[in-house]
This record gives structure tokens, sequence and C-alpha cells, in this order.
């Protein structure tokens, strides 16, 4: 799977995150930060990581999630390791 | 050892809040994967400076104890199959939000209270729960009327008349971090 086919499947997710200004999803890079550039609430990180399992088909440890960083690389880069360990 | 629910445990073993923090008496009944009742009874300490009324936020506090930050250790132990001290060695419980608190009514020193929280999403260390807070009619004995407590009940908030609601609460989220990120 491409980062860029990662990072589509992401803002998908991300369009459902109805706290996120969906104008700022128009831009997303893999340096994007969630929290910094489009303001995602910390309650909300914890379920796009639950929807990206689901949407990746993947299943991340919980020690992934709290050693996860808050850009749109990390994730990317997590799923892409997950997928390579399963 | 695998437990099957947090029934006969003290939420001292379960919890690390020191004694004037800890806003937790008994777990009264318990399913895993469903949710919790358990009550408090405000001290003197609990209410002093304020007019001898526990306070909101510290009903907030004690749902929160009685509901996400126990239920997620129970989880968490169970999945680490280690023990509530090793999960106190390792993790801190830490708020992360609040949804919607609705207040009703009010609780005096000596009042008991019942938590009754419903789990609503439990994944990576971080639970939520909606629920409601009772006082206790006085003199009941919340070990016999929860005996007989059932999941449906819990669902609906099925209780006696003569439970007076205090508050609701949605969206209650808590997660348990390493210590070592702190």
């Amino acid at each position: 799977m491409e980062r860029q086919e990662i990072i589509d499947g992401l803002v998908e997710i991300l369009k459902t995150v109805r706290t996120i200004d969906q104008e700022k999803l128009k831009n997303v890079t893999e340096e994007t930060d969630f929290i910094a550039d489009l303001n995602t609430p910390s309650t909300e990180m914890i379920n796009i990581a639950a929807k990206a399992e689901q949407k990746f088909g993947v299943e991340f440890e919980d020690d992934d999630i709290d050693d996860l960083g808050s850009k749109v690389k990390d994730i990317v880069d997590l799923i892409i390791r997950t997928k390579e360990r399963e | 050892m695998k437990m099957i629910n947090l029934l006969g445990t003290a939420p001292k073993e379960v919890l690390s809040h020191g004694p004037t923090k800890l806003l937790l008496n008994k777990y009264h009944w318990h399913v895993p994967e469903l949710g919790i009742v358990a009550s408090y009874t405000p001290k003197a300490r609990d209410v002093k400076d304020h007019f001898g009324i526990f306070r909101g936020v510290d009903q907030v506090e004690a749902f929160a104890q009685a509901t996400i930050v126990s239920c997620g250790a129970f989880s968490e132990r169970q999945k680490q199959d280690c023990t509530f001290e090793r999960l106190k060695e390792i993790f801190i419980p830490v708020f992360v939000g609040i949804g919607e608190v609705k207040f009703h009514n009010y609780l005096e020193k000596g009042d008991t209270f019942v938590s009754i929280g419903k789990i609503t999403f439990y994944k990576f260390r971080q639970m939520i729960c909606d629920g409601r807070i009772y006082k206790v009619p006085k003199g009941l004995d919340l070990d016999g009327y929860f005996k007989k407590f059932t999941e449906d009940r819990l669902v609906n908030y099925n209780l006696g008349n003569d439970f007076t609601l205090v508050a609701e609460l949605q969206d209650v989220t808590g997660r348990a971090i390493k210590k070592e990120r702190l």
C-alpha cells in the first residue's frame, strides 16, 4: 500500500470527525500535525486510531498508541509497520 | 490470577488515589464489558469550606473513580494478567474529557450515593462511560439491593422511586498512561 493511499484513507476518516474544520483537510500532507494543524481534540485521537484499524485492516498494540506522534506521517508509519508485522 | 469482576475487592486496592482523594467506598455490581455500580458517602472533609455540600466537581471525580478508572484498571489487569499493585507501578489514570453533566440535586455529608456507569468505549487503555448518580434511600442495604440487579436494569437506570437522581453524565473519558510519559 502506497503512503499517499494511506493518507487519502486517513483524510476520509478525518472527514467524519465533526470537530475538525473540513477546509483544513484539503491540504493534508505527511507533515500535517493532527493537534497543532487540525485542532483535533485529544479525545478523538484514539477514535481515529480505532477507525484506522478498521479501514486498513490492522490491529495496533496499546503500546503503539502510547508512543504515537501527532503527525500524519507517524500514523502512516505505524500502519505500514503493523502491516509488515502481521 | 484472572478475576470475574470487582465485587469483593476494596477500591483502595484498585485505585492509586490516596485516602483523602479516594471518593469510592464499595463496588456493588459489575459486569466487565457493560458497566458498574459503586457507592460513596461524603465525609466531613469532603464538604469542608463548601457550606456542607459535596461539590459538583467531586461528584464527577467520584463517578470517574467508580467507572472509567475502576473498570479500566480491571480490564487492563485482565489483559496483562498482573496485580493491581503492578498496574499502579506502571500507569496513572488521567482525565481526557468530560462531555455533558447535568446536576439535578445535591449531596450532603453522610448522604450515600451510587454511581451507575455504562461503558460506551474501551480501546487503547481509554475508556468512556455514560451514567448517573443517585442518592440512596437512608438505611438501604446496597449489597442486598444490587444482588438482584440486571444488565437490563443498568441500561435503563431502573431503580426504585426512592432513589433520587442527582446527576447525569455523558462521555466521561479517561485513559491510563504510562508514568514514564509524564
